[in-house]
């Protein structure tokens, strides 16, 4: 399934993703009401959360009314007309992928358009599909032990 | 509010009597002045009486963001703090990047303005329309970094605190406003005043929009400033040193304060540079809200005694707390980085009023009895590390470095005074001007005393010969590129405090807007035009900058300042530089100044601006004032 995918070791937490995906959607900057988010934390971690579109959706399974749907290319949206906002699928994700707006009513999630791609300006979001995306988590996993072999050797 | 951009509310905040009110923002305003420092000159002017103490309830402290603050123009998050200064006793200004301040335009503020004095220690929590002034009873005492946490842990993760440390709580005169933890509004001693009114925190949620104008053309707008500021050769070492390869840039001019200024050249200076960070002690950059360039550092030392993990450092702070004190142990410099963010501290006076210790000890002037025993050599940096400790909570000697290296050489005399690298008593920063003589102009002249950035003329510093072209045109060229001679500066610095002036109304960074010097007058006003809506054009905007620059003046003038007080220490324009490639080389201060008076249309012997200079700026009520109050003159009709 494709879905946006941030290296965290390149995210510098500068939200230019998620004002650009405000303004895609509602013509307004405002990083509440952005398909994605920027988790910002201690330390030095920037890391850009967006809807994998799992396989076995639990945002999908938990909707009483079948609002959530996913389209021929993969990807989980919500059908607004048949959304009744009452949240579980908010509760349902493991990821907090999926949330109700300011002032909305139905949730919102990222759909994968790819403007926040075009927009991120250290090239860390890209589109990835399931098959590249084990490679991916493969080489950043072993990157991170860079990381603390640095700090081993520093500490040496 | 007709103008986009805006949250188009000002909240004020009576501390004295608790009370809380939201205001329209005044269009009109928005037209003279633009936001962020435009209009903190303009209210505070007319809110802060001459003459009054700046620790005192009287004074007035105000936030201020600009139309651009949270839009997606790069590098569009910043703030202007304002108040009159302890530390100088004038003009007091000071701006950060951050999170903050596009969160307070999320919440639906473009500025807050601090009344009175609480009769307890408060904070303010912003949540959209719920604001409250609330018991600080548990954080107050507490460092930044606690002080964060614990409102986070409070009010939720996505909140962003401003904040003071004890350094702030403790009145020294040089403590700084913290925001998002490692952010400094540092200079001009903000922080002594936001201590003085028992106020430690504000803390800010905001899920409200902020609108654009013209939505179907603003996204190409974005993408072409975006591709500008990526596509300029300065961004591959920016994103990859931050602001610490300086120390390496200015080592090659002699532009490296050193020995409290004694020389513009660090024989150490690569232990403390920016090749020594990236290699042995970089995390990670970091960006603050809307910015390509990524010049903040996360840093971390892994070894004791120093073991310390936070933002920064910047340049000014490897040089404030390196070269300047003759320390060349990167590793104390960073925790005294970590300390001063997380104390509250002004990096660069902290390091300043420490250099001119180190300097009056060496020659005797003052005694290790004096110093609670501790043997203040240059290079000391235990010592230089206690002392930081000791001016943020005003222990022993501290109390006294706490006032500053002005009044702390004013109290005990014996010709330390001759030492105090200042202007108007704030520390000169980072820039040895005998090696950049607009510089020197632009510290002299400077609103809130000793300052780089007011001016930030840095067109001549690395040879941007194209955009000095393409701003001032040729007939300045060759002689206002070349930073060893004095000609053409007074122009240039005049230019760069107007222009310099629009940026921080505007909200955006002078890295960008000045080095690299990508945008200019034109990309402000396609800026304002296509998210504000705003009928601006190049010549409107110059003459905001002037007029902001001239009601700052203005500010001053009332506090009793003149061509006096614009001056800079004797080592700089009588002692030539005795090392270096500036070696021989002194400001010549008198000159630059007149020409800098002749271009600004104030008067030459005073230093003041005309009475038409203000009216033809569109300051009446100003001019009149100075009028009655006798400070300045009508031209002889």
């Amino acid at each position: 399934m494709p879905y946006i995918y941030a290296d965290p070791s390149r995210c510098t937490g500068c939200e230019i993703c998620v004002l650009t995906c405000s303004f895609t959607y509602f013509k307004v900057l405002n990083p509440k009401k952005a398909r994605l988010r920027v988790v910002r934390m201690e330390p030095a971690i920037d890391l850009v959360i967006a809807c994998r579109n799992c396989e076995r959706a639990p945002c999908m399974e938990a909707c009483p009314n079948e609002a959530i749907k996913r389209t021929s290319k993969g990807i989980i949206v919500v059908d607004e007309g048949r959304c009744d906002g009452c949240g579980r699928c908010v509760e349902a994700c493991p990821l907090d992928a999926i949330h109700i707006p300011p002032n909305g009513r139905a949730p919102i999630k990222c759909v994968a358009c790819g403007a926040c791609v075009q927009a991120c300006p250290v090239g860390c979001l890209k589109m990835a599909y399931s098959f590249e995306e084990a490679f991916e988590k493969r080489r950043n996993y072993a990157e991170r032990l860079k990381e603390i072999i640095l700090s081993l050797r520093n500490s040496g | 509010m007709r103008y986009k951009g805006y949250a188009g509310r000002i909240l004020w905040i009576d501390l004295t009597h608790e009370k809380v009110r939201v205001e329209d923002f005044p269009e009109k305003l928005a037209e003279g002045y633009l936001g962020g420092s435009g209009i903190c000159a303009r209210i505070l002017y007319d809110l802060i009486k001459p003459g009054i103490d700046p620790l005192s309830p009287e004074n007035v402290l105000m936030f201020a963001t600009g139309p651009l603050t949270g839009t997606l123009f790069p590098q569009a998050c910043r703030y202007t703090v304002a108040a009159k200064s302890p530390l100088t006793g004038i003009w007091g200004e000071s701006h950060a990047a951050g999170h903050w301040a596009p969160e307070l335009k999320f919440a639906g503020y473009d500025a807050i303005i601090f009344l009175g004095r609480a009769s307890k220690p408060v904070y303010l929590w912003i949540d959209d329309d719920e604001v409250e002034i609330k018991d600080a009873g548990e954080i107050w005492g507490r460092t930044v970094l606690e002080t964060d946490d614990i409102l986070r842990e409070e009010h939720g993760e996505d909140v962003k605190v401003a904040c003071i440390g004890p350094a702030g709580e403790n009145l020294v005169r040089y403590a700084a406003i913290m925001n998002d933890r490692y952010r400094a509004a540092a200079r001009s001693g903000m922080g002594a005043v936001m201590g003085s009114k028992n106020l430690k925190a504000i803390a800010v949620r905001g899920s409200r929009d902020i609108e654009v104008a013209d939505p179907e053309a603003y996204m190409d707008h974005v993408r072409r400033w975006h591709r500008k500021m990526l596509s300029h050769p300065f961004m591959p070492d920016r994103a990859k040193y931050g602001t610490t390869n300086l120390i390496e840039l200015m080592q090659k001019i002699g532009r490296l304060p050193t020995y409290n200024l004694r020389q513009g050249v660090f024989d150490e200076y690569y232990k403390i540079g920016g090749e020594t960070i990236y290699r042995k002690y970089l995390v990670k950059p970091v960006a603050d809200f809307a910015c390509l360039q990524r010049c903040g550092r996360y840093t971390a030392v892994y070894n004791e005694p120093y073991r310390c993990m936070g933002g920064g450092p910047e340049y000014e702070t490897l040089c404030s707390l390196g070269s300047r004190c003759g320390v060349s142990n990167i590793e104390a410099i960073l925790y005294g980085n970590w300390l001063c963010n997380n104390l509250g501290l002004d990096s660069v006076s902290a390091g300043g009023t420490i250099s001119w210790a180190m300097e009056c000890y060496e020659l005797g002037l003052i005694s290790r009895d004096e110093l609670d025993g501790l043997d203040l050599r240059f290079g000391n940096e235990e010592a230089m590390i206690e002392l930081l400790i000791k001016i943020a909570y005003r222990r022993g000697v501290g109390d006294l470095l706490a006032e500053g290296s002005w009044r702390a050489a004013k109290k005990i005399g014996r010709g330390t005074e001759r030492y105090v690298m200042h202007v108007k008593g704030q520390e000169i920063a980072s820039q040895e001007p005998r090696a950049q003589k607009s510089m020197g102009l632009a510290i002299a002249t400077a609103a809130r005393g000793a300052d780089h950035l007011y001016g930030f003329p840095v067109l001549d510093e690395v040879g941007f010969e194209k955009e000095i072209r393409e701003r001032f045109g040729e007939e300045y060229l060759p002689e206002i590129a070349d930073r060893l001679n004095p000609k053409y500066k007074g122009f240039m610095v005049k230019e760069c405090e107007d222009y310099m002036a629009v940026v921080e109304a505007v909200g955006v960074c002078k890295y960008g807007t000045q080095i690299p010097p990508v945008f200019y007058y034109q990309d402000m006003v396609d800026a304002l035009r296509v998210t504000c809506g705003m009928d601006v054009d190049v010549r409107k905007l110059k003459m905001i900058g002037e007029r902001i620059v001239n009601l700052n003046r203005a500010f001053n003038i009332r506090e009793g300042i003149s061509r006096k007080d614009d001056t800079l220490p004797e080592r700089l324009t009588k002692v030539p530089a005795p090392l270096g490639p500036a070696k021989g080389h002194v400001v010549e201060l008198d000159q630059m100044l007149d020409e800098y008076y002749r271009c600004r249309g104030w008067d030459l012997e005073t230093g003041k601006p005309t009475y038409e200079k203000l009216l033809s700026l569109g300051l009446e009520d100003v001019a009149e004032d100075l009028l009655r109050k006798g400070l300045i003159r009508k031209a002889e009709s």
